[in-house]
């Protein structure tokens, strides 16, 4: 079951450069888990020290905010997972 | 009453009201508008110039800063010479030469809870064309009060994006909200990213004054002018929203 994780510019530093990587997971969390696995400097770039998700951190499945309890919302194969970051410069 | 259109502006605006969309009673419908926008630095140039070229008959310009050197790789309103002066002046000037048409007022005002809904009343537009979210929040929650139709932006390096918000019909900006975002003073960013973004904002606000169009309400469009790609999102209203949840549809059109 792969699930698509594609990887905001700013975390790209934390994943060897990498824009996109296949992962497996029944839920938005457990395909981050293994994103942490294999990554685990994307920890403290998505979570703040209670393991909740930092606030400018932002999480669409198949193209749809996945607000609110992202980690807790299903996928199956073939979906695909952005997570992005709020801008605010101006 | 419908603001009348002189030969010169007929003629000013010749190539756009020979848009069908627009025409002269389109043309007639900008002129009496009246656009806020917030923050006159990277995203609020581009938009301030091309909606007063569009001939937006007035525009009210908001922000405290004054111009120093390291602004003018974006904020392209204001020049080698106004480094030090306040940046809605140095603005106004140029959008006054631009368009002797357009109305221009300033505030050097910093946008505060306490005074947003009265900074902001009586306009059509709201820009956000803000650096920071703290101040975004509150604006957008004037727009919500007030029934204003905001256009959010905002940059980062070479990336943008925008959202327009309806009041009562369309996601907000605080309908994603899971808590404060703390935002540092100094953000990378390269001129061409605010360009595009800005100019977005203006083309959505020209559209909500025509009535013509598609507005990017409950989608939140995403630029990374490093590849060249543009990505939609949906989203979608919050019904706990402390800031739109209660508002009921259609309040606003």
């Amino acid at each position: 079951m792969t699930i698509k994780l594609n990887i905001h510019k700013t975390h790209r530093q934390y994943t060897d450069g990498l824009e996109t990587l296949d992962v497996a997971g029944s839920t938005i969390g457990a395909c981050i888990d293994e994103l942490i696995h294999r990554f685990p400097a994307m920890k403290d770039a998505l979570f703040d020290g209670k393991e909740k998700l930092k606030n400018q951190i932002e999480i669409y499945l198949n193209m749809e905010s996945a607000y609110p309890d992202e980690l807790k919302k299903k996928v199956t194969a073939g979906d695909e997972i952005y997570i992005t970051v709020m801008l605010t410069g101006g | 009453m419908k603001p009348k259109l002189c030969a010169e502006e007929l003629e000013r605006y010749d190539r756009q009201i020979y848009i069908q969309d627009i025409g002269p009673a389109g043309q007639e419908k900008l002129k009496k508008a009246k656009i806020f926008i917030c923050g006159v630095g990277g995203l609020g140039s581009p938009a301030a110039i091309y909606l007063a070229a569009a001939g937006i008959g007035e525009i009210t310009l908001v922000d405290y800063d004054e111009v120093v050197r390291s602004n003018l790789n974006r904020q392209v309103l204001h020049h080698e010479a106004d480094i030090g002066r306040r940046k809605v002046y140095s603005a106004k000037e140029k959008l006054s030469k631009l368009n002797a048409h357009v109305v221009v007022t300033t505030g050097c005002d910093a946008v505060t809870a306490q005074n947003a809904k009265r900074l902001v009343s009586g306009h059509d537009v709201i820009i956000d064309a803000l650096d920071n979210p703290e101040t975004r929040y509150i604006l957008n929650k004037a727009a919500l009060d007030l029934g204003i139709v905001f256009i959010h932006g905002a940059v980062n390096g070479f990336e943008g994006r925008i959202m327009t918000v309806i009041p009562g019909k369309s996601t907000c900006l605080r309908c994603l909200y899971r808590g404060p975002v703390i935002s540092t003073p100094k953000f990378p960013v390269i001129g061409v990213a605010p360009a595009v973004i800005g100019v977005l904002q203006a083309t959505e606000a020209i559209k909500y004054i025509l009535g013509i169009g598609e507005l990017l309400t409950d989608r939140l469009l995403t630029y990374d002018g490093l590849k060249l790609k543009w990505r939609e999102f949906k989203v979608r209203k919050n019904p706990k929203c402390d800031h739109c949840g209660r508002m009921q549809e259609g309040r606003q059109s």
